[in-house]
């Protein structure tokens, strides 16, 4: 674990990042104030990562409450690989993350080979080469975690961590959709329902991708496309995909 | 956290492979293993038409009755909605239940049920019943109960679906059932409902069929399908 450092951004680019910062939590809670879709929202989220701290890619995974953790949403393919090696082989950063409940930095994976024998040659065959994972936690749960992933060995400044332990923060409370949080075993319910709508967004992908030869990420992109013009929630229309044979390419 | 899915797998290994006494087996499994009073599952048929499949005990099928007959209340909601729904105390869930569900509050606290969960049971858009446990006694799953009855959960939503599936091999132990959340699995089950032109269900099925057939993991052949490596047709099916 590497001591976090301050960055040293130019002035113009830290005043673009603020402005896409304050962008992003606006958006966010313009989200969070209607009836939102919570595997949307946590899509939104590792992209704003990327695009807020200037990471390469981002992920977040969930406790599965069974044992394990599942990947519900990732900004790459090479991420989502990388974070399913880990899943599988039971090591890596993410994993202590939430085991511990504390952040796990690496500024440089080359230096942590003894550390995680198995998932620091799976990073660089991914292209990344430092990362930082932040958990979400509830109360003394901890239920997740965000983590992110550089391609080049890279100290996370302690802005950037607080910064992602805020929007990890974001992510607990929405899937946790604060107006129900009263209830008890809420947090169990919802979680389901976050793992739930990631896998009917994952048929739904397979079938587009299938019906007119897309990519995942094309067909992902088309749900999400034929969402917003709509007004739809993602996990309707996928649904809407799966179930009644809706062509969202079509239109 | 492992050796419980472990001894899930093993209990249910243990008890045979006789497809339609595996729900009622299953729910045996909950009584015996968590503290609930009983255990009862009803299915949803892709028409929307729901019924009892099984319970353990008289309450858990008047429950279930109950429910059919009067169209609302908590398994009713798990099944539509997919959000498991935990009531821990129906004397004190008076605020949201009794609003929701007023004719079945008051048959559930006529036969004496303190607390319901309610499990639906799918995965992803393939929505296949609900598992419901009840205690005569208020009281919540405890953090060590709730991951079992979500394994049992699991493992009922793949007996429903073999049994729905006219002709499906037997049921087969599920040694990878982490593989349920492997993202590629259900890619996969999209592109072969579309390759295959079966319903997404028999999809699912396919798929685990064909890596029990060739002994291989479920998450490995899916990634053959969607490199698009291996490919299902009509006459797979």
């Amino acid at each position: 674990m590497t001591d976090p450092q301050l960055p040293d951004d130019p002035e113009t680019s830290a005043q673009r990042r603020e402005q896409a910062l304050a962008d992003t939590f606006v958006h966010l809670a313009d989200t969070m104030v209607d009836d939102y879709d919570v595997a949307d929202l946590l899509d939104q989220l590792v992209n704003a990562c990327v695009n807020v701290l200037g990471v390469t890619a981002a992920g977040l995974l969930l406790d599965d409450q069974r044992g394990n953790l599942a990947l519900v949403a990732s900004s790459s393919q090479e991420m989502r690989l990388l974070e399913l090696f880990q899943l599988q082989n039971n090591e890596g950063p993410c994993l202590d993350c939430v085991r511990t409940g504390a952040a796990v930095t690496s500024s440089d994976l080359d230096e942590d080979r003894d550390r995680w024998p198995l998932f620091v040659p799976a990073a660089h065959d991914a292209g990344f080469r430092s990362v930082a994972a932040v958990p979400m936690r509830l109360r003394d749960q901890i239920i997740g975690g965000l983590n992110l992933f550089m391609d080049v060995p890279r100290a996370v400044s302690t802005v950037n961590r607080r910064l992602a332990q805020a929007l990890a923060d974001v992510a607990t409370i929405g899937i946790l959709q604060q107006r129900s949080l009263h209830r008890s075993h809420v947090l169990s319910e919802q979680l389901q329902t976050a793992l739930t709508s990631r896998i009917v967004i994952e048929q739904a992908k397979g079938i587009l991708a299938e019906r007119s030869n897309l990519t995942m990420e094309a067909a992902f992109a088309a749900l999400r496309r034929y969402a917003r013009d709509h007004n739809l929630k993602l996990t309707d229309v996928a649904t809407a995909v799966v179930t009644a044979g809706l062509d969202p390419t079509r239109d | 956290m492992e050796d419980r899915h472990d001894r899930w797998a093993r209990l249910l290994a243990a008890s045979g492979p006789e497809r339609a006494a595996q729900p009622l087996r299953i729910c045996q499994l909950c009584v015996d293993t968590l503290a609930v009073t009983g255990a009862g599952i009803a299915m949803v048929t892709p028409t929307g038409h729901r019924g009892v499949v099984c319970a353990t005990d008289d309450v858990s099928a008047t429950i279930e009755d109950l429910q059919l007959t009067l169209g609302e209340g908590p398994c009713v909601d798990a099944a539509v909605t997919g959000t498991p729904v935990l009531l821990a105390d129906l004397d004190r869930s008076s605020d949201v239940a009794v609003e929701r569900w007023p004719a079945f509050m008051e048959g559930a606290s006529g036969v004496g049920v303190k607390a319901v969960f309610a499990l639906p049971l799918r995965v992803g858009a393939i929505n296949v019943g609900v598992l419901d446990l009840y205690r005569d006694r208020p009281g919540e799953l405890r953090a060590d109960e709730l991951p079992a009855a979500l394994m049992a959960a699991d493992a009922a939503a793949l007996a429903l679906l073999y049994l729905n599936a006219d002709g499906a091999d037997a049921f087969t132990d599920d040694h990878d059932s982490r593989a349920a959340y492997q993202l590629q699995v259900h890619q996969a089950t999209g592109m072969v409902h579309v390759q295959a032109g079966v319903t997404i269900d028999q999809a699912f099925l396919m798929l685990r069929a064909r890596a029990f057939a060739e002994g291989r993991s479920l998450a490995e052949l899916a990634a053959d399908v969607v490199a698009r490596r291996l490919r299902f047709s009509m006459e797979d099916q």
